[in-house]
């Protein structure tokens, strides 16, 4: 049977083809749009874990009621010790050290003296460490515009609108004015290897990122750590999850008694996000439901009329002797095939221009200007596993369903007026 | 009664002129004492940080004048070859890891010196009290077991650039010096700042501190202790220190 | 009008079809207005809350050396009011606002702020000035904002000290009773700073008569005389906030797009269908005397019938929908001014004339052309064949 119906679907094109297309087109709106969503809201919410928060922070308690003002002198001491726990006690995740700072920059030029100054922020992280995941965690490969990521120690990256605002490019020095822990005025000269584009504007204007060993010697800090942030290897925010770790650190390795204990926070406490967060994807999920449930409107109607144009053929056949029965499975078996022709093909063409979308991105950023808010100027989709079965559920499903329901006046009709619809 | 008045205040007047004597004349003494022609000198200064951990800063200076100094750090390690050279108003500071001369201005001035209570400014502030304020003697009292008067100043009208602009000051009644200060707001009743010398030293014929603490007093902390180890007064310089040039040599 | 009534016929008669076809188009219409509304709504406060309070109607002139982002530049950006803005100051069209740099210590923690001075009577910006009064203390009457108050741990009735310089560098320190605490969205009205008389703050800070801004009721004709002064436009005041509309904005219109294509796959898949499928009917009504343009004709009014008749289900299953969204609003968690957006708790949404007659237009014009398309293969078609169904 399945050979005669794959030959009937081939030779009528009007049968196969067509609602094939339909199917395809549907399916591939629904796992677009779907991964278009994932996309715009894992990337919000990416972009503070990775900047900013981890999805675990851990700092000491003084360090982390004052944060604000990033109280380096408040850090966590003997970091090397800590990390070293947190990686054979805590292994499910990615350990990372940051330090952030403040502080003037200065250009200078051939004679030493001062040709620009500008305020501006600095964030240590791990350049050289010997498993350090903190290149990629940036995607500084694909920022980077000019010069080389970091060589040796004193290079640093440059956020690309500070660097024009200081007329500064690759291969330029420039010096830092801060102060160390102990609240002495530093100056340090870093050279600027690279010019990164974040794609964010805060930070594309006023940041730049050095090694984190040069900036804990610059501020004096020795072996002390003022944010160690966590990162689950699925890469992706798991706020269960992070809770649960939170609370068993805490109880285990934090005293409420001393300031200088560590304290983990979750990144939706560190960020001020959770009822964001909670709102955001239940207001995701919705979308996502009425947009499959609109789809799946669509599709069903295509399979329902899939079969009521054929009542007429179908009466020819129950003319001829077949059962209800068989003619109901045979138009049930086809629109499956039609379905799942559909479904699969929508699915990789959507897939395609998700992936498309997730590695190349689309990039508002001109329509932005000089935002101030720390906000994505590239907005990029993202595959996750269930985009490649959401598109079933319209597709195969409701198509299905379309075709079973029609499919069922089989059963009602008798031969005679099935028959007679061929004639109209 | 009536013949007795003028008697009384005849006689009455030259005690209390003795207990009042001139504030300006007491003023011009601790100037003679505090503010130096040239010096050189060495000092420690005690900080102790958010975590109640104590740094020692040590560090030798030249000074010329009211508003020509220079400072270079000497421990601990990483703050050696540090130096600081006041020319008028104008503070720069040369580290030789960055090998760069830079102007701290405006508000990098008022920051505290290594978290510190005190800041740039204070550090080079050696000015003299009679030009920047009118003083009248309040009271006497002993502190430290040293008999003071009391001088309230308040800063003269028209002066510039007075960080101050009242002072209470207990005066060592013999050595002239001002064993304890308290810093005021322009509204003369905000405090913020407590100063005191805590031992003194003399240096051929005149007194000078030897131990100096200088409290913020609005700010949580222990305060900052200034130590003189060794300085010597009316040093000839040379006068190339003085440049921004020569703080990279 | 024939060829509508037969529309119509067809169209009921095919029953669960084309309602199913409705059902779809007219989800797509409320969800794409629904959605348009939110942004408008959002985009409005914003726009009110940015306008009103924090900058004023008619934008600001702002002394030549402030730079609102960059709190280095506050020590030297004051100057006398520009003689232009004198009239207006007196008639409380014009607000001047004096910003100096101030240190509080709450806790004995060091924090440095922003200290504003602001005429307590000024009616520009949408800020409880008139609450800026002496209380029993008889100290400067300060008002804060809610946040500041969280920050530093203040209540009303608290006194604060505050420590500034002068113009000349000399230390002055006053303590302020907060007389008031607002609740305010905007976060640049709170955060980092206090609101005190602005003839106080001047004789603070030894500066009669002088401001860094100038709030404006309606905006300021030509270029202000004196060089001191740049007149700062809403759209130089709101780039930020425009900016991120337009962020949002694509964002949204993406997903309309997402939902046009789903609308018209519907229309356009019962089109081709259709016309498929009743070829006899064509070939009939040919042979009635239809001309092949009226048969398009007839097939085209079928299909962006849907649309209409969608249209008026969407009107009646959007409005509770748009008036709730309009009277009760959208409540979010924990508002957005957290995250730097001028949001309260609720967001209204906006269902305009323009939006609401602008959607229909665009969607059922689109819906005409999906249902035009497929029929032109009416064209090649000849009656006899079409009769016999081929």
């Amino acid at each position: 049977m399945f050979r005669f119906l794959m030959k009937g679907m081939l030779r009528d094109r009007h049968r196969s083809l067509l609602p094939s297309i339909v199917v395809a087109m549907g399916v591939l709106l629904t796992v677009f749009m779907f991964c278009y969503m994932k996309g715009i809201f894992d990337d919000f919410f990416n972009n503070a874990a990775m900047y900013d928060s981890g999805h675990v922070k851990i700092t000491s308690r003084a360090y982390y009621a004052e944060k604000d003002v990033l109280p380096n002198d408040l850090a966590l001491e003997d970091g090397p010790g800590l990390m070293e726990m947190l990686r054979s006690e805590y292994p499910d995740l990615q350990w990372s050290e940051r330090v952030k700072f403040g502080g003037l920059l200065d250009a200078f030029d051939e004679n030493r003296e001062t040709r620009a100054q500008v305020g501006a922020g600095g964030i240590g992280i791990d350049f050289f460490g010997p498993d350090t995941a903190e290149q990629n965690r940036w995607n500084l490969r694909a920022g980077l515009q000019e010069g080389t990521l970091p060589q040796k120690p004193g290079d640093i990256l440059m956020g690309k609108t500070l660097a024009g605002q200081m007329h500064l490019s690759v291969e330029d020095d420039v010096t830092l004015i801060s102060s160390t822990v102990n609240g002495s005025m530093v100056l340090n000269n870093f050279h600027v290897s690279g010019i990164i584009y974040f794609g964010t504007p805060p930070l594309d204007k006023g940041v730049f990122l050095a090694d984190i060993n040069d900036v804990k010697a610059m501020l004096d800090m020795g072996d002390w750590s003022s944010e160690i942030l966590g990162y689950f290897n699925s890469s992706h925010y798991d706020d269960l999850q992070a809770e649960a770790l939170t609370m068993e650190f805490n109880a285990a390795k934090s005293d409420s008694t001393d300031r200088f204990s560590p304290l983990m926070t979750p990144m939706l406490d560190d960020a001020g996000l959770r009822e964001y967060f909670g709102y955001a994807s239940k207001a995701g999920s919705i979308m996502s439901f009425i947009m499959i449930f609109a789809m799946g409107i669509v599709l069903w109607n295509t399979g329902l009329m899939g079969a009521i144009r054929r009542y007429g053929e179908m009466g020819l056949r129950l003319a001829v002797g077949e059962s209800k029965g068989h003619v109901y499975r045979s138009l049930i078996v086809e629109s499956l095939g039609v379905a799942l022709m559909g479904t699969i093909v929508g699915t990789i063409f959507g897939l395609g221009f998700s992936y498309w979308l997730q590695e190349v991105g689309f990039d508002i950023g001109s329509m932005m200007g000089d935002s101030q808010m720390l906000m994505p100027t590239i907005i990029r989709a993202h595959i996750t596993p269930a985009a490649f079965y959401i598109g079933f559920f319209p597709g195969v499903f409701a198509t299905l369903l379309g075709a079973g329901l029609s499919g069922l006046r089989i059963f009602k009709r008798d031969t005679a007026s099935l028959f007679k619809e061929l004639e109209t | 009664m009536r013949n007795l008045l003028p008697f009384l205040l005849l006689g009455a007047m030259p005690g209390m002129l003795m207990a009042q004597p001139d504030a300006e004349q007491i003023l011009r003494k601790i100037d003679k004492q505090m503010v130096t022609e040239s010096a050189e000198a060495t000092a420690t200064m005690v900080i102790t940080n958010r975590r109640g951990r104590e740094t020692r800063i040590t560090s030798r200076s030249w000074s010329k004048g009211e508003n020509t100094s220079l400072v270079e750090y000497l421990s601990p390690a990483r703050e050696k070859g540090v130096k600081m050279l006041r020319l008028e108003d104008v503070l720069w500071m040369y580290t030789p890891q960055a090998d760069r001369v830079i102007q701290i201005s405006g508000h990098m001035l008022r920051q505290s010196v290594s978290g510190s209570d005190l800041s740039y400014e204070d550090m080079v502030d050696n000015g003299k009290l009679l030009d920047l304020y009118d003083a009248a003697v309040v009271g006497e009292e002993i502190f430290m077991d040293r008999a003071c008067y009391v001088l309230r100043l308040r800063a003269k009208e028209g002066s510039d650039e007075v960080t101050y602009a009242q002072r209470k000051v207990w005066v060592d009644k013999t050595r002239y010096l001002p064993l304890k200060e308290e810093r005021y707001a322009k509204n003369g009743t905000t405090l913020l700042k407590n100063f005191e010398i805590r031992s003194v030293q003399k240096i051929g014929n005149r007194w000078y501190p030897k131990e100096m603490y200088f409290k913020d007093v609005l700010a949580k902390g222990q305060g900052t202790l200034y130590i003189i180890d060794d300085i010597k007064f009316d040093v000839t310089i040379p006068e190339y220190m003085f440049t921004k040039a020569a703080l990279r040599e | 009008m024939i060829l509508f009534k037969l529309a119509w016929r067809n169209l009921v008669g095919a029953g669960l079809r084309t309602w199913l076809n409705v059902l779809v188009l007219a989800m797509a219409f409320i969800l794409m207005i629904w959605g348009k509304g939110v942004v408008d709504g959002m985009a409005y406060q914003l726009n009110d809350a940015m306008t009103n309070i924090e900058f004023g109607k008619g934008g600001q002139i702002w002394h030549s050396e402030y730079d609102a982002m960059d709190p280095l530049t506050i020590e030297d950006s004051h100057a006398a009011y520009p003689e232009e803005v004198n009239t207006l100051i007196a008639a409380h069209t014009a607000a001047p606002i004096l910003i100096r740099q101030g240190t509080i210590y709450p806790d004995g923690r060091m924090q440095t702020i922003k200290v504003k001075g602001i005429h307590p009577e000024q009616e520009v910006m949408d800020l409880p000035t008139d609450q800026i009064v002496k209380g029993a203390t008889g100290l400067t009457p300060a008002l804060i904002g809610q946040k500041m108050a969280d920050k530093s741990g203040l209540e009303v009735g608290d006194l604060l000290t505050v420590r500034w310089r002068d113009a000349k560098g000399t230390f002055d320190a006053r303590e302020v009773e907060i007389v008031h605490i607002m609740n305010t969205v905007v976060q640049t009205v709170d955060r980092n700073q206090i609101w005190i008389p602005l003839d106080e703050l001047q004789e603070m800070s030894n500066l009669q008569g002088e401001a860094t801004v100038i709030a404006l009721d309606d905006p300021f004709e030509g270029v202000p005389a004196s060089a001191a002064w740049v007149y700062r436009d809403l759209d130089f005041l709101m780039k930020d906030m425009n900016d991120m509309i337009k962020s949002k904005n694509f964002g949204g219109n993406v997903m309309y797009g997402i939902l046009f294509a789903i609308a018209l796959l519907a229309i356009f898949d019962t089109q081709v269908l259709a016309i498929f499928r009743r070829k006899k009917e064509m070939g009939t009504l040919m042979a009635l005397g239809f001309t092949r343009a009226k048969v398009i004709g007839l097939f085209t009014i079928e299909g962006s019938m849907h649309g209409l008749i969608a249209f008026a289900v969407g009107f009646i299953l959007g409005s509770p929908l748009f008036y709730l969204m309009t009277t009760k609003g959208y409540a979010i968690p924990g508002g957005m001014d957290d995250y730097g957006m001028a949001l309260g708790n609720v967001i209204y949404g906006r269902y305009g004339p323009d939006l609401l007659i602008g959607t229909t237009f665009i969607l059922f014009l689109t819906v005409v052309l999906v249902s035009y398309l497929p029929t032109r293969k009416i064209s090649k078609l000849t009656p006899t064949d079409a009769l016999r169904g081929k």
